[in-house]
């Protein structure tokens, strides 16, 4: 009825962008339409074909064109177009390096196209434009390829990880890497794997596993990229994990205020609604747990294995003709890999023996190299000659004192992992440098000297043992750690958990009336733990016994330092009145065997029982404010994972080094802002920023002097009024301290 | 305005003159443009320095490679010289360039957008020697079948002219060039809408879309139509006088077992080109292609009769044309099918 349909038609002329959008609206309608356009391109093809790599522009505008406007509609008549995939694929296939650039672009683009509308599935895409990207001399269709394979990957890996796809190309790139080591095809595979490793799509052994293979290859840059990825994948992957969730954050108050105050309309509604959902998903987000993501180094599955044939094949033999860069790149992935798997690759060591003079290019790094892949479990006698080599070579009163210092800083990381590298004239030599001139020097010097005053004073001459260690030796209970000694596991504060758990038991029966110290009855106690499984459950009922143990919070302080001494077993012959005894306690300085809380192995420790163990952490943490107490907490926090760099073992060096003017400025001026601006300035950009206008006071102010003259009057002329307004506000102003008041 | 002194003293600075002084350069004006320049070396793209004028065939050759000109004009004029240079060769002796060299160059512009330049081409075609046009014919056909498909209406009008002088100049190559048959078929009847499957409907409109729009295209296309079915399907007179050679004596029915004069004899055989389906497929035999038009087009074609039959006028009259020649073309098909 009423208008004409055809009429609409006709219109359509030579505008394939205006066909499309009608056949979007109504597909039905249009078939005959598109039949006809699907017969042009066609043609077209068949044309194109007889000459692939023809470059005349006005049969290419309108091939490409067709071609997009097929990618377009294609989902929608899936029979008519059946075959159109398949020839994009072969065209681009076969003819991608003769193709007309802009016309090889939108084939890719209308292939991502087809893939995105769910017209061919992800391995199609991914099997075609991966072996072109591998083997096309084009750098521009290279990028291109790159960013749509991986942006491909990622969208098919958004909802939920696709398993079945992530292997198949996992094998692929694996099988790229291993077919031809010479090639530097491999650096594709890593490129990929690395960036899906970035951003948490593949997290498991089979991507290590590739990245494995190309530090294995014989190309340098393929060897390069694998080792890169070891040394900085996962660091990599936190930052852009912290990156991700910093940005844009969403003022949910402001945007509220705004709501109530701003016109309202459907758009700022939206907007709102918008808003909300994110910050809740984030909300969500953040109380989910924290995935547990490996590092790439502990995925590896033969480490041993891994890190011999690395040292064999790049580093040690001479046939490698890698050049010292990538060398030492190599070796530090070697002595990380020794240093955190704890691994025996005894040719190692000797092998650093030559390199460990001063001439030598980066010999930080060797010597960084070499402390990192020292742990408790390499022999001493290997380490000894090495030691005493750098102690040679470096530390001396005729070396520069940047030298010395690098070397004794050296020698203390080392002995820091091995201690039993260190024999006793050797260490009393260097620790006589701690009287040396030099800051930086001497710094390092009292370094070992303190290191060993903790894990090896039998060495130190008896002046240089210190308080602490010759009282230990005295009493016996510091003892030297033996080779191949490990220190006996325990859950750190399980004792403190012990401890509270004995004493709400007391407080129970003292309530019933039982006597506080009878046998414990296991059974009604563990029914108690059960009940209250739950940590939200148990917070509820016990947060009142927890106070209870605050108020008298001075007696747990005071206990504090002595609780680790304090057997958990001796509890059950205390008197009844706890707080009383446990000053007694505290204060006797008997010395006790430590032992070991046999809590954890009898019990099975509920999550209620875990987050009391946490507050029990945190409320023991007082001592951590003592200044050693505090660098030791330092030490511990460096990651067993984070590596040893050159810069660590040159920082004692720099020590006495004076500064320029230049560095001291820019130090003292790194925290603060480039130029000051008043807070006034400050607000007016702000408000220029966000396209806002001035006040009207503004106004009246920058206007120009001449228009206000006729208006302008003097104080004399003024009504009555204004001038009881003027003295009021004066007066007001009085009261409120100026006009900005004396806030501040 | 102007009762500033600085304003005054700007406003005075117009007018005053340059003092000039004996024995110096005159200063340069205000509005003096340096246009010296330094150059290694200068080349002249456009004109030629040789003292003779070039010869025909290097004029075709330049105005050859202008056919791709931005300017419909040029395009146009280009197309002109070249058609007056065909035309102003005497008989008998070569072309200034080949028609292999210039039917490559000038096919492209069926697909052109303006009008004078297609007109143009058509009279370019037209003066070109007809033997020389069947080796092309296919290269020919696949531009006139991207015309027939185009979205602009004239160019699919213009592709139909070009097609008829096509089936003129080389009909028999055409309908049995690769592809040649069945794609045409498809073609046609997608242009006319009688596509099998729309016509079982009969809830379809018929004049939809701008497939089949106007009365007057619809004609043309029947008549180009049925001049096709015409070259693919009825049996050339000139096949008769066979028996002519019989009688040389010792050699009996030589010119069945001699090479065929065709270019590219073997071509049926696709030794090298990509594999193709039945619709890329060559139809050489009458026999095969009365075939495939029975397998694929020949209800779709004759319901399509019946209906513009109805219509009456032009369009009935050229129905009746079009069904004369699929009766006559497919007689002795049908009679043999009666026949087993």
């Amino acid at each position: 009825m009423g208008k004409r349909r055809v009429g609409a038609l006709e219109k359509i002329d030579a505008d394939l962008s205006n066909l499309q959008y009608k056949i979007r609206r109504d597909p039905a309608s249009y078939k005959d339409d598109l039949q006809n356009q699907y017969n042009q391109y066609e043609t077209l093809r068949d044309l194109f074909l007889q000459n692939p790599s023809t470059t005349d522009d006005s049969g290419l505008v309108s091939f490409r064109d067709q071609i997009e406007f097929v990618a377009h509609v294609a989902d929608l008549y899936p029979t008519i177009t059946a075959r159109f995939p398949e020839d994009l694929i072969q065209l681009l296939s076969v003819h991608h390096e003769e193709l007309e650039t802009e016309l090889r672009d939108k084939v890719v683009g209308s292939l991502v196209l087809l893939r995105n509308k769910d017209v061919i599935d992800s391995p199609t895409l991914l099997n075609t434009l991966f072996p072109i990207l591998v083997s096309t001399p084009s750098r521009t269709l290279r990028t291109l390829l790159f960013i749509k394979i991986l942006s491909d990957l990622r969208s098919s890996n958004a909802k939920a990880t696709n398993h079945k796809l992530n292997r198949t190309i996992q094998t692929v790139l694996y099988n790229l890497l291993t077919d031809d080591r010479e090639s530097s095809k491999g650096i594709w595979a890593v490129k990929i794997t690395r960036e899906m490793w970035k951003r948490q799509i593949w997290t498991d052994a089979k991507a290590v596993e590739i990245m494995k293979e190309a530090s294995l290859a014989d190309n340098e840059k393929v060897i390069i990229g694998g080792v890169r990825f070891f040394l900085g994948g996962d660091k990599e992957r936190e930052e852009a994990a912290d990156e991700s969730s910093e940005d844009d954050d969403i003022d949910m108050d402001k945007l509220r205020h705004q709501a109530g105050i701003n016109k309202k309309t459907k758009k700022k509604e939206r907007e709102l609604k918008k808003a909300k959902t994110i910050v809740k998903r984030r909300e969500r987000k953040k109380n989910m747990p924290h995935p547990l993501n490996f590092s790439a180094l502990h995925l590896l599955h033969d480490p041993q294995g891994f890190a011999e044939s690395l040292f064999s094949k790049h580093v040690q033999t001479s046939k490698s003709k890698l050049p010292l860069d990538s060398k030492l790149l190599v070796l530090q992935l070697v002595s990380r890999l020794v240093g955190l798997h704890k691994l025996t690759v005894i040719s190692l060591y000797s092998y650093f023996l030559k390199y460990c003079t001063p001439k030598q290019a980066s010999v930080t790094s060797f010597l960084a190299c070499l402390a990192q892949a020292t742990h408790n479990l390499v022999p001493p006698d290997v380490l000894e000659p090495l030691v005493q080599k750098i102690a040679n070579e470096f530390v001396s009163e005729a070396a520069a004192s940047e030298v010395a210092a690098a070397g004794l800083n050296a020698i203390r990381e080392i002995c820091v992992r091995q201690p039993l590298a260190m024999n006793d004239t050797l260490l009393q030599d260097l620790v006589m440098y701690r009287k040396s001139k030099d800051k930086g020097v001497m710094m390092a010097a009292k370094g070992l000297l303190s290191l060993y005053r903790e894990v090896g004073a039998e060495l130190l001459r008896k002046r240089d043992r210190g308080k602490e260690a010759t009282m230990g030796l005295k009493a016996g209970e510091v003892k030297e750690r033996r080779f191949g000694e490990e220190a006996l596991g325990e859950i750190e504060g399980i004792e403190l958990l012990e401890k509270w758990k004995d004493e709400e038991r007391r407080k129970k029966r003292e309530e019933q009336g039982l006597p506080p110290d009878a046998a414990m009855d296991e059974g009604e106690d563990e029914i108690e733990d059960w009940r209250n499984w739950d940590i939200e459950e148990d917070d509820s009922d016990d947060s009142g016994g927890w106070i209870n143990v605050e108020s008298d919070g001075e007696d747990i302080n005071i206990s504090d330092s002595e609780e680790e001494k304090e057997p958990p077993a001796k509890k059950m012959k205390l008197s009844n009145d706890g707080s009383k005894t446990k000053k007694e306690n505290s204060k006797s300085v008997e010395p006790e065997v430590k032992q070991i809380s046999k809590l954890a192995t009898t019990r099975i420790l509920t999550p209620a029982d875990l987050a009391k163990l946490q507050e029990l952490r945190l409320a023991n943490s007082i001592t951590s404010s003592i200044p050693s107490a505090k660098r030791r907490a330092a030490l511990a926090e460096r990651h067993l994972d984070d590596p040893l760099t050159a810069a660590e073992i040159e920082a004692p060096g720099l020590l006495g080094k004076k500064k320029t003017k230049e560095e001291k400025i820019a130090i003292a001026k790194a925290d603060r802002e480039e130029h000051h601006q008043s807070t006034t300035a400050r607000r007016k950009e702000k408000m220029l920023a966000e396209g806002k206008s001035t006040t009207n006071k503004e106004k009246a102010r920058k206007k120009n002097f001449l228009m206000t003259l006729g208006k302008a009057r003097g104080k004399q002329k003024r009504s009555l009024v204004d001038v009881r307004k003027t003295l009021k506000g004066h007066l007001e102003r009085q009261k409120k301290g100026g006009r900005r008041g004396n806030r501040g | 305005m102007g009762s500033s002194a600085k304003k005054r003293k700007e406003k005075k600075k117009d007018f005053q003159k340059p003092k000039l002084k004996v024995g110096k350069t005159k200063s340069k004006a205000a509005n003096f443009t340096d246009t010296s320049f330094k150059a290694k070396s200068i080349v002249l793209t456009q004109q030629s320095l040789s003292m003779n004028a070039p010869t025909v065939a290097a004029q075709c050759a330049h105005h050859l490679s202008l056919l791709t000109h931005k300017s419909d004009s040029q395009r146009r004029e280009s197309l002109a010289y070249l058609t007056a240079a065909i035309a102003a060769n005497p008989l008998g002796t070569a072309l200034p360039l080949p028609p292999s060299v210039i039917l490559p160059a000038v096919q492209r512009l069926i697909l052109d957008g303006s009008n004078g330049v297609r007109q143009q081409l058509l009279k370019l075609l037209q003066s070109l020697p007809q033997g020389e046009i069947a080796s092309h014919a296919d290269q020919l056909l696949l531009h006139a079948r991207a015309g027939m498909t185009h979205l602009a209406a004239d160019i699919r009008i213009f592709a139909l002219d070009i097609l008829e002088w096509l089936i003129g100049v080389a009909g028999d190559e055409i309908v049995s060039c690769a592809g040649g048959w069945v794609k045409m078929l498809k073609c046609f009847l997608g242009l006319l809408g009688w596509d099998n499957d729309t016509l079982g409907k009969w809830s379809t409109p018929k004049s939809f879309g701008k497939a089949t729009g106007d009365a007057k295209i619809q004609v043309k296309q029947m008549n180009a139509l049925s001049l096709f079915l015409r070259a693919g399907l009825v049996p050339p007179h000139a096949a008769v006088s066979l028996a002519a050679g019989g009688n040389s004596f010792p050699l009996w029915e030589t010119e069945h077992h001699i090479l065929s004069e065709r270019s590219s004899v073997y071509a049926h055989l696709n030794l090298f080109g990509a594999p193709r389906d039945e619709e890329a497929e060559m139809y050489e035999d009458r026999e095969d292609r009365q075939k495939v038009f029975y397998d694929r087009a020949e209800a779709a074609i004759v319901a399509g009769i019946e209906q513009a039959t109805k219509g009456g006028g032009e369009l009935g009259r050229a129905a009746a044309q079009l069904r004369r020649v699929v009766k006559e073309g497919m007689a002795d098909y049908h009679g043999e099918e009666i026949e087993v």
